[in-house]
């Protein structure tokens, strides 16, 4: 199952399309001449509501994890009240592990980023859209900071209204660098962090679409998410939805393209552009020419760590939204899998997801600022082997008490962190039983062991 | 994240005569910052990156001479500062090296890379050199897992790492001119 043509990878090599050693920055010339900012026209003229309609239909679902669908989101916004402006937040605070889709479309194409903002301001009536970019993508901030620069340049945004005044409705857009933490990806969050405070989570309701940035009606999309509003309005809704799969579990429809980001043990890592509902065998397989060394496949991270790992006998399992539902795992998640091999420790890999979470915890909620770093502290010990038996079961107990969708606290984090242990405890629990002692042991203490 | 504990009651914070925030700056930062954000306090993150870009960290005295400029409390400032990666409330060295260590960077060898990082610089991550040169800092995710293992140096991200580059990363820092040594240019 391949897609004909790229879409969101149009001007960014990638295999099978083309190589990507011929990567490179496609400035606002480049993106004119190849079609780019035709979508945005042709949305400029339609009437905003048609627009969020043609997403609605398109059923384009959030590519930053959740899955939620974006046109949904768009139409929780209240009509203008004239009290203030509307706001748009992009999140590309790509920081779960094993994802960096987002930052190859901004990387190579910020232009396409931009108009998918562009349409989504004009849809929505949003005035001011604050492109939110993790403080680690130096290099993308850089690129991105000179593409706004062009898209002012040529009228795309700035005070004379969209493209240059062909509609009145004027939006501007800033980028706003982030610091390095996790937490800030969750919405309420970043929200919190491009107003200048600590990235911590608020309590929902209200939610960002009624009261967000600086108190007023906010829309949160990922980066990948306003990329692919650009097709849809440019080839339709029913060309979009002839790509990827509807439910198969009841749940919503998988229709479109998206960007997959293999990591691990593979021979041929990168991110390719799939339909969605492509198995996970043949992305390995096929796109990444395999597993490296010739290993047997072990396990997977479905898509960033919070989602929880593939089990050995999931290799076929087809990477589209109802992903959760049938293979036991949170979600499609950013549909970034990192691939392990059959020489992997899976005790390691729960120890240093363990750790991912304890240090990103923003220590708001008891339940998750202190449960991820005990859960942490008994990996440790499972993997030098001071473990006993009833301590993988505590380390269930404990990642239960802290979240199971809905859990314990404000945000998914530890919901993310129970599922991610729940999972990998669940699939491989052999190899964490090989390295606990049966009955009670002198406990060694080693400096050497905690890392 | 850290957790960083002040002693409010006793605590008293270490002065110099000449600002940390200059004229300069500050006119910089009505120009260009201040208008992006509805409200005075939205712009401290973009004005906390400067003085971490110019200082290498951020003394508490540029912390209150910020809140004033924003019409904050030097507590708020405190706040964000001490909340994110980035920010540091003790100076950096001048080349500040970030090696990744979630997962796909561990499961392709990090570790390797972080302990070749100590061993020539003789320090634990976390820890700067004395002579202020280096830094070590292992981080989460760096976003570039199909190139694992990475590292920040500054702000140059350096993929698929191997012990050998990374030893001549270190020397071309070290090196006159280079981003470590005493007139380098660091910008952490």
């Amino acid at each position: 199952m391949r897609l004909e043509k790229p879409v969101l990878t149009k001007r960014i090599p990638t295999w099978p399309w083309g190589d990507p050693k011929d990567r490179h920055i496609v400035g606002i010339d480049e993106y004119r001449k190849t079609g780019g900012y035709d979508a945005l026209k042709k949305a400029l003229a339609m009437e905003p509501a048609k627009v969020v309609e043609m997403v609605k239909g398109a059923v384009i679902r959030g590519r930053g994890g959740a899955g939620f669908p974006a046109g949904l989101k768009w139409s929780f916004l209240a009509p203008p009240d004239g009290k203030g402006p509307r706001y748009l937040a992009i999140n590309c605070d790509e920081a779960e592990p094993g994802t960096f889709k987002d930052r190859l479309l901004v990387d190579f194409d910020p232009h396409l980023v931009l108009e998918g903002i562009a349409i989504a301001c004009w849809a929505c009536q949003i005035d001011v859209a604050y492109f939110f970019i993790r403080g680690e993508y130096h290099h993308q901030a850089k690129v991105m900071e000179r593409a706004i620069r062009e898209a002012y340049d040529a009228g795309i945004f700035g005070s004379r209204g969209l493209m240059g005044g062909t509609v009145k409705h004027a939006v501007e857009c800033h980028l706003h660098r982030s610091a390095g933490a996790y937490i800030c990806g969750e919405e309420t969050g970043l929200l919190e962090a491009i107003e200048g405070k600590r990235g911590w989570p608020r309590v929902k309701p209200p939610f960002p679409a009624v009261k967000g940035l600086f108190g007023r009606p906010t829309i949160v999309n990922n980066v990948e998410t306003l990329a692919a509003v650009v097709p849809v309005v440019e080839h339709g809704v029913e060309w979009w939805t002839g790509i990827g799969v509807a439910g198969t579990a009841g749940g919503m429809p998988s229709w479109g393209t998206k960007l997959m980001g293999v990591s691990g043990h593979v021979n041929r890592p990168g991110v390719y552009e799939v339909p969605l509902g492509i198995k996970l065998s043949t992305l390995v397989n096929d796109y990444c020419g395999g597993m490296r060394g010739g290993k047997r496949f072990k396990a997977a991270i479905a898509g960033g760590v919070s989602m929880g790992v593939l089990g050995t006998d999931q290799f076929d399992a087809e990477m589209d939204f109802d992903i959760g539902r049938k293979y036991n795992v949170l979600g499609l998640g950013t549909a970034c899998p990192t691939v392990f091999d059959e020489d992997t420790d899976m005790v390691m890999v729960a120890r240093n997801i363990a750790r991912f979470f304890k240090n990103e915890s923003c220590g708001q909620c008891t339940p998750c600022r202190e449960g991820s770093g005990w859960i942490y502290k008994l990996l440790c010990r499972i993997e030098r082997g001071d473990a006993r038996t009833s301590d993988i079961d505590l380390l269930l107990e404990l990642g239960l008490s802290m979240g199971l969708t809905p859990g314990t606290t404000i945000c998914g984090l530890a919901d993310g962190n129970n599922w991610a242990i729940r999972t990998i405890v669940g699939k491989f629990r052999a190899d964490f039983e090989r390295r606990v002692k049966p009955t009670f042991v002198p406990v060694h203490i080693s400096s050497a062991s905690v890392r | 994240m850290s957790w960083k504990a002040k002693p409010s009651a006793t605590m008293s914070i270490p002065r110099r005569a000449e600002p940390y925030c200059t004229a300069e700056m500050k006119a910089r930062w009505e120009r260009e910052v201040l208008p992006k954000y509805a409200v005075k306090h939205g712009a401290l993150m973009p004005i906390l990156h400067d003085i971490q870009h110019a200082y290498r960290h951020i003394p508490y005295q540029a912390m209150v001479e910020v809140a004033a400029f924003l019409g904050i409390k030097p507590a708020d400032v405190l706040d964000t500062a001490t909340f994110y990666e980035e920010y540091s409330l003790e100076p950096r060295g001048r080349c500040v090296i970030g090696v990744c260590q979630s997962i796909a960077c561990e499961a392709c060898g990090h570790t390797k890379i972080v302990d070749r990082v100590r061993e020539r610089l003789g320090i634990e991550p976390h820890e700067t050199t004395p002579d202020g040169a280096f830094t070590l800092l292992t981080l989460e995710c760096l976003g570039s897992c199909d190139t694992a293992p990475v590292a920040l140096f500054n702000e140059t991200l350096h993929e698929k790492l191997t012990v050998e580059t990374v030893d001549r990363l270190i020397d071309e820092a070290t090196k006159p001119g280079g981003a470590a040594s005493a007139n380098g240019h660091g910008s952490h």
